[in-house]
């Protein structure tokens, strides 16, 4: 005979859901969607991933719901005080920074969200940080977290690194990147069971930060 | 133990429920939120308690509702009481509203759980101060927390989930409110062994907070294919 | 080791030609997931929602489409729908190998049960060939089944579980969505619905499956079986699922891909006289 199983408390839930952030040259494009699940059950279906920390920087979280909501709280009291101290806002690299170091303090009790940190820096380039739970980070020209982050990566790879190819074709422009982020998170909620419902895309430029909604698959 | 003395023992936390409540339906409706749970706490699979209330008030415009430990919700409603008496006590002729106390829950269920202590509870917090928009939030032993027009705890959020996603409206009156509620309630005292056919009903307008008496279910097992004799003797249809 | 072994004498021949499923590696995988901690390949389980109902001379069976591999969709329209005879069907949740198996074999004995009898088979008969067989295989047989069918002695409702135990019923749900199912069957089923409604009331409880559970998804499969004209599969009855978005890609130019090497082989045709031999 087997011993019985204990089924023991975790502190820890996947609540699934993906994210994507895209850099341009002057732009940067964050795309979410907003599926609140947790096992075989949807929680709801419209409920952020992104929170804006300032005119130019957002940061998405997909992982444990409850660990998001901390540290977003977190990261806003201490854009206030950033700015309280330096009458100025943070830029996307001192947030940068500063997320790592938040997610490092935590090691051994880590916060159990993937980041993808997005914003136009001081010199107006776009810029897309990635991070994983223990706070490594990485600058890059695009990533992706989440429950169907492996599907988003190939794609992304295929689009807007153009790995592997010989033939040089045109870069995306903004509106193209925008339609690939709605594309390629349609075709996640076709696959991944936790990715679905609704979906925000968020676009970065000079001129500020602009929201737009569209429709996944509900089931 | 003596006086002085203490366990070299690890410290023992609850992580495992014993007292339980089982679903807490709450809703938005036309002019603010409700909530209702039936009045049955278990003991493991014995049916231990049943005219509990497990819905609680808090403060002036909130309402809470747990299901899961019952010990934990009690202990969470105690010093719930004891800050609304301080805010009380402030007389600066402000109170605090739902947002408020659903926020501080929250805090509390994640510290909780960070220290590997948890409250054992899903909570259903719900209410409406004076002519803000009613409020409605979903907070378990985790910490995860979402603000929704609709929810439902435990079982419920099998059972109840569908049929609220179905028939759900924003400008439902409190008598369909109440309906839609009671048919979750049903549906869970069918299919829920920790259910049961009694529950309590909370409407929360702005003005007021009002937790009903324990209304009884109606409930039918009637159906044809579950009444009918079969194996009869007699049996015209039996060809054995 | 693992040993296998040698067909010593006429009855050793005669076990290891009887059919049915073979044990051999059995210990040998035991083995291996004891000492070098390799684990066994996962099967394509389908999360599923299916249900049923009863009705006065009616059953109706429906099914979602989503056949699932742990958090992907391995399948968006596939058929969890069988045929068994032309008038017993069934539908069937868990793993997607033995739900097929077990329906064809199952169809394949009522059909030579029907041509040695000269009648149709009961739904009785299947359900306790079912039973008898999954009880025997202890739930290793992962199928967990909803089965309906009319018969000369009425309609007949009936669901099984892997271990084999049975249970006749006016409406049940099954699968991992069988919950949201079932708080649509326990809210409005009534015996005395009319065919066309018992479909708006399935297909009601499996859209119920496909939007509050995860492991169900994509279309509704319906089937109506009566005893006029037996059954029939309403295949994508409701399709609740179209995407609602598709962006118009660039295609990759023609030699997009880099060759890393060429190589042509040299095919050649061999002919030869074929001489037969005394």
């Amino acid at each position: 005979m087997q011993a019985p199983v204990e089924q023991r408390w975790s502190p820890y839930a996947d609540n699934g859901g993906t994210c994507m952030g895209v850099a341009g040259e002057d732009f940067v494009v964050v795309a979410a969607d907003t599926r609140l699940s947790q096992g075989y059950s949807i929680h709801t279906r419209n409920c952020s991933k992104v929170t804006q920390l300032t005119d130019k920087c957002v940061i998405a979280s997909c992982g444990m719901k409850s660990d998001a909501i901390t540290l977003h709280k977190h990261l806003k009291a201490r854009m206030v005080m950033y700015e309280h101290q330096h009458r100025r806002q943070p830029s996307v690299t001192a947030i940068a920074q500063m997320l790592s170091t938040t997610l490092y303090y935590k090691r051994f009790f880590p916060y159990y969200t993937f980041n993808v940190l997005c914003g136009v820096d001081d010199e107006g380039k776009g810029a897309v940080y990635n991070y994983d739970a223990i706070g490594n980070m990485e600058r890059v020209p695009y990533t992706t977290s989440g429950s169907g982050s492996a599907l988003v990566m190939s794609v992304l790879d295929a689009q807007i690194a153009k790995s592997n190819q010989t033939i040089a074709t045109p870069s995306l422009d903004k509106a193209g990147i925008v339609e690939l982020c709605k594309d390629v998170l349609s075709s996640v909620g076709e696959r991944d069971i936790h990715t679905g419902d609704y979906a925000e895309i968020f676009l970065i430029d000079a001129a500020g930060i602009s929201k737009t909604e569209f429709d996944l698959k509900l089931d | 133990m003596a006086p002085g003395q203490y366990s070299t023992d690890p410290k023992q936390h609850t992580l495992s429920p014993i007292v339980t409540g089982a679903t807490v339906i709450g809703m938005k409706y036309k002019d603010g939120v409700i909530l209702a749970a039936d009045t049955l706490a278990s003991y493991g699979s014995e049916a231990r308690y049943k005219d509990v209330c497990r819905l609680k008030k808090v403060g002036e415009y909130t309402l809470l509702g747990g299901g899961g430990e019952l010990s934990d919700f009690q202990y969470l409603s105690d010093q719930l009481d004891e800050m609304a008496d301080e805010d009380w006590l402030n007389e600066d002729g402000c109170f605090m509203g739902p947002k408020e106390y659903s926020s501080y829950i929250g805090r509390v269920m994640y510290n909780r759980r960070s220290k590997f202590n948890p409250l054992y509870n899903q909570f259903v917090v719900v209410g409406k101060k004076k002519d803000e928009p009613a409020h409605l939030m979903y907070v378990d032993h985790q910490g995860t927390a979402f603000e929704e027009n609709f929810v439902a705890t435990g079982f419920g959020m099998h059972l109840g989930i569908p049929l609220l996603r179905n028939s759900w409206r924003a400008d439902m009156s409190l008598d369909e409110a109440k309906a839609l509620a009671t048919k979750c309630l049903e549906v869970c005292f069918y299919r829920d062994c920790r259910a049961y056919c009694k529950i309590h009903i909370g409407v929360c307008n702005g003005t007021s907070v009002d937790i009903s008496a324990p209304i009884p279910l109606n409930h039918f097992w009637g159906h044809g294919a579950w009444t009918e004799k079969r194996l009869e003797d007699d049996d015209p249809t039996a060809t054995w | 080791m693992v040993e296998v072994e040698e067909p010593q004498d006429y009855l050793d021949v005669f076990q290891s030609q009887r059919g049915g499923f073979s044990f051999e590696n059995c210990k040998r995988n035991a083995y291996l997931a004891a000492q070098a901690n390799i684990k066994p390949p996962t099967a394509m389980k389908s999360g599923t929602t299916i249900c049923g109902i009863q009705l006065k001379d009616a059953v109706i069976l429906a099914a979602d489409t989503r056949a699932t591999e742990g958090p992907m969709v391995a399948d968006k329209n596939c058929e969890k729908l069988h045929y068994i005879s032309k008038n017993v069907f069934c539908a069937g949740a868990g793993t997607a190998a033995d739900l097929q198996h077990t329906c064809e074999m199952m169809e394949s004995q009522m059909e030579l049960l029907r041509m040695a009898t000269g009648t149709e088979p009961r739904v009785c008969t299947v359900v306790r060939r079912l039973s008898s067989m999954l009880f025997k295989y202890q739930g290793y047989i992962g199928c967990a089944l909803v089965l309906g069918g009319v018969d000369v002695t009425g309609p007949h409702l009936y669901q099984i579980y892997p271990h084999g135990s049975t249970d006749k019923l006016p409406f049940t749900t099954m699968g991992s969505g069988s919950l949201a199912a079932m708080a649509i069957m326990e809210a409005e089923y009534n015996e005395n619905l009319s065919i066309e409604d018992g479909k708006k009331l399935v297909a009601k409880a499996i859209r119920a499956g496909i939007f509050n559970d995860l492991g169900s998804g994509g279309n509704v499969d319906v089937c109506v079986i009566t005893k006029e004209t037996g059954g029939a599969i309403l295949r994508n009855y409701e399709k609740p699922n179209e995407r609602k978005f598709k962006a118009q890609h660039a295609a990759f130019p023609k030699g997009t891909t880099p060759i890393l090497k060429e190589e042509i082989m040299k095919l050649v045709s061999v002919e030869e006289d074929v001489v037969m031999r005394d």
